[in-house]
């Protein structure tokens, strides 16, 4: 698989962020590098602990980075969660997690099938 | 030098995503030296630590422990926003926070995503753009330069005229304006009612040059008079300070200039005395302008210290005296009191004789005058007095073995002084210094830290000075310090604590001292008890805060100490006494206490929890038994609280009475006193 499959495959916009971040290499660095931010693995914990606040501000990062990525599809989910946890817990929030963490499988799934590729 | 030593401009970029991070710092590495930092606190340090060389800060505003906002605020209480400037980033929709980042001073805002020409573009545009104002600034000081140059080339040239018909030296002009300025330079000073900026200082000194161009239409004959002047000259005379200011009162233009209201002022009004004698309008005291009574104690010193066609010219020092003497006139105190402290550097100062030059740091007083808004900046004196303070202060902290800090709660930072830092092997600056785990943990325990807290918290306006003695880790060692320290509060209305300045002294050593001194009051020091004295106090102290709790006091005899002494020497029966006392120390609980009250006698106040016998059997358990060889008994006797209650004499008569009676019946009794009645 290569980048713009990838990109495909997370239902992300390959031109718009080619056309910000200029070269392949550069977008290709840090959409592998994705998969090391700890945003997500913060989310998780903080909702677990109840920690609104801090799941809130996770939330927030994991949505400026992906619209920095142009993850479009994982973009608008985590936008819908950070405006939901804007103040505090509900209903709408929860259904909202789970959105995001269906997107968020999907988006390391094909950043790793990227990787594959890449060391194949 | 190669292109990569040079020295690249630094940018902060502060976010707390590692993955944004990096996405800025690749765009910009390239050419700028890169500064991260994850969180608002983290981003307050760096600034704190290297604002001088940053030349631009990127800002986040959703951030943990302090956000962007955060950031900005601490940045205009201290003036940082001044120096550097920020841009803005965030994903944060709507306008609200844009405009908020905006009302607080930073320069740009950029919105994720990022793009990479966007994003280079706008870190050049801003540190272009700052970059030009601080050139601009440096041409608009040129051009003040230039301007007072100019200004001070008329005047000159026109007082000269003046001069020129007078006969004077050609340099009265030129000292009077010094010795002007010299006086109210040192009257800013020493004075709270005075407040005259460098530039208005600078603006009444120019005026004093046209103090006397009335004269241009006194007629030669008295002006140039080498003799006294009748009654009628003199009152021609008079007129050149009417005569002045009305040529500057029609003038056709400037009215409205400052040069001319104030060259008016001390034109009309520079031969007023402070005693209402003067002319032409008899004004008296404050009633006079300032300006118009510094330049007439300036001209009489420059008119007697200078030769006239009338007269010689008289030393320094002489006109010093006269002047002081009033025996030319009355002036105000304060600025007699100016002209006597600097009458020492005059002299040098009018030899000197750099007309209308401002120098360099002068120049840019002046320009920050010009730039800052007016009501908020602090004025020039009380920025010096600020500065000489904080001068006094390092040089003090240097000197005593004090570790000085300052707590502030916003930002959550604890600041040291640069020796206690030293002192204490800690960084300078300690933002969040309470937070769990803190560096200042492993220095002072937990609990004292928290009982610290609590008591700076119960400070208040009428006592806001706290003092708190604990132990502290100090230079890998355990050492007594006491902290003094005064809370603060805010200046508003609200009148919020923020924060606390003081000082940790080590007192380890008159401490320990004390400490020394008062075991050696207290204690017995063969037996290391309690001697009698403090054990009274001990006991009376215990009795009056018991709560509903019975007591024993017993009073106890060692058997056969005297035979022990005899027999093995005087240093086996001390061994004897010592190995007793040990074994009632060990049973003795927190609130009970042992002494001992003479040679074989010692003192149990036991809590009686049963009768007063199994308190007694306790007491000899642990003194009988045997000592290399010697079978130790003891007599006790015993006296109740619970029947005889809780005046100390009482008890111990009582005490005192049932040992005899128990010692009578031989070795090994025991005697209540309650029984013996």
């Amino acid at each position: 698989m290569n980048l713009k499959e990838c990109y495909g495959a997370l239902e992300g916009d390959y031109e718009d962020v080619l056309g910000r971040l200029r070269t392949e290499k550069l977008v290709q660095k840090f959409v592998l590098k994705f998969l090391n931010d700890k945003s997500y693995d913060l989310l998780c914990s903080s909702l677990e602990a109840e920690d609104y606040g801090e799941a809130f501000r996770a939330a927030h990062t994991i949505k400026g980075v992906c619209q920095n990525l142009s993850f479009t599809r994982l973009y608008e989910s985590s936008h819908d969660l950070t405006e939901a946890l804007r103040s505090g817990w509900s209903d709408a929030a929860a259904g909202l997690v789970e959105r995001v963490k269906a997107d968020y499988k999907q988006v390391t799934a094909a950043i790793e099938e990227l990787q594959k590729g890449l060391e194949g | 030098m190669s292109k990569e030593l040079e020295l690249k401009q630094k940018i902060l970029i502060v976010d707390d995503s590692e993955m944004n991070r990096a996405i800025l710092a690749d765009m910009l590495e390239s050419e700028y030296e890169i500064i991260e930092a994850e969180n608002g606190t983290e981003a307050v340090a760096v600034i704190e630590e290297c604002r001088a060389e940053l030349s631009l800060i990127l800002l986040d505003i959703v951030m943990p422990e302090m956000d962007g906002f955060g950031v900005l605020e601490i940045m205009n209480k201290r003036e940082w926003i001044e120096e550097v400037p920020v841009i803005m980033i965030s994903s944060e929709s709507g306008a609200a926070p844009v405009k908020r980042a905006y009302e607080m001073g930073i320069s740009d805002y950029i919105s994720r995503p990022f793009d990479s020409a966007v994003v280079h573009r706008r870190v050049v545009n801003t540190i272009m753009l700052y970059a030009k104002q601080k050139k601009l600034a440096a041409l608009v000081m040129e051009q003040i330069d230039e301007n007072e140059k100019q200004n001070a080339l008329m005047i000159d040239i026109l007082s000269h005229i003046v001069e020129f018909r007078n006969g004077e030296s050609g340099l009265h002009v030129l000292h009077i304006r010094i010795l002007t300025e010299q006086i109210l330079k040192h009257l800013v000073q020493i004075s709270d009612k005075h407040h005259f900026n460098q530039e208005e200082i600078s603006l009444i000194s120019m005026a004093s040059a046209l103090h006397d161009i009335g004269k241009i239409s006194i007629p030669g004959e008295i002006l140039n008079k080498p003799g006294r002047l009748t009654k009628e000259e003199f009152d021609t005379m008079k007129t050149h300070t009417t005569i002045g200011a009305d040529m500057l009162k029609n003038l056709a233009f400037h009215q409205d200039e400052p040069l001319v209201k104030e060259a008016y002022a001390i034109c009309r009004w520079h031969h007023e005395r402070y005693d209402g004698r003067g002319y032409p309008d008899g004004l008296k005291g404050d009633d006079i302008p300032i300006s118009a009574q510094v330049v007439a104690l300036a001209d009489v010193y420059d008119a007697l210290t200078s030769e006239r066609v009338y007269k010689k010219a008289i030393p320094h020092e002489e006109a010093v005296r006269m002047i002081c003497n009033g025996e030319c006139g009355t002036f105000n105190p304060l600025i007699l009191k100016c002209f006597n402290d600097i009458a020492d550097v005059l002299p040098d100062r009018l030899k000197e004789c750099n007309p209308g030059r401002t120098n360099e740091q002068e120049l840019q007083e002046i320009l920050e005058n010009k730039l800052q808004p007016k009501d908020s900046s602090a004025s020039e004196r009380t920025l010096r007095l600020l500065e000489k303070e904080r001068m006094k202060c390092s040089f003090y902290a240097s000197m005593s073995d004090e570790i000085q800090f300052e707590y502030t709660l916003f930002p959550p930072m604890l600041t040291l002084s640069e020796w206690g830092a030293k002192k204490l092997r800690l960084p300078e600056i300690i933002m969040d210094p309470f937070k769990e785990n803190g560096p200042l943990y492993s220095l002072i325990e937990r609990g004292d830290i928290a009982e610290f807290l609590r008591i700076l918290t119960e400070a208040s306006h009428e006592k806001p000075v706290v003092k708190y003695d604990c132990k502290a880790n100090i230079g890998g060692e355990s050492r007594w310090v006491s902290i003094v320290c005064q809370a603060m509060w805010s200046f508003d209305d609200e009148s919020q604590f923020t924060g606390a300045i003081g000082k940790a002294v080590d007192i380890h050593e008159s401490r320990m001292r004390i400490d020394a001194l008062e075991k050696m009051a207290s204690h017995d020091s063969m037996t290391g008890l309690y001697n009698y004295d403090y054990a009274k106090n001990q006991i009376q102290e215990l009795l009056k805060n018991r709560e509903g709790e019975d007591y024993v006091l017993m009073l106890i005899d060692v058997d056969g100490i005297k035979k022990a002494n005899d027999m093995k020497g005087r240093e086996f029966g001390d061994k004897v006494l010592i190995h007793v006392a040990k074994h009632m120390k060990e049973i003795a609980g927190s609130d009970e206490v042992v002494a001992r009250i003479s040679g074989d006698e010692f003192l149990f106040l036991s809590k009686c929890d049963m009768d007063l016998d199994s308190a007694a059997e306790k007491v000899a358990r642990a003194a009988e038994g045997e000592y290399e060889g010697f079978q130790i008994s003891v007599c006790i006797g015993m006296a109740g609280t619970r029947n005889m209650g809780t005046n100390y004499n009482v008890l111990f008569h009582g005490a005192d009475a049932a040992l005899r009676a128990a010692k009578k019946n031989g070795p090994k009794h025991r005697e209540n006193y309650i029984k013996l009645m």
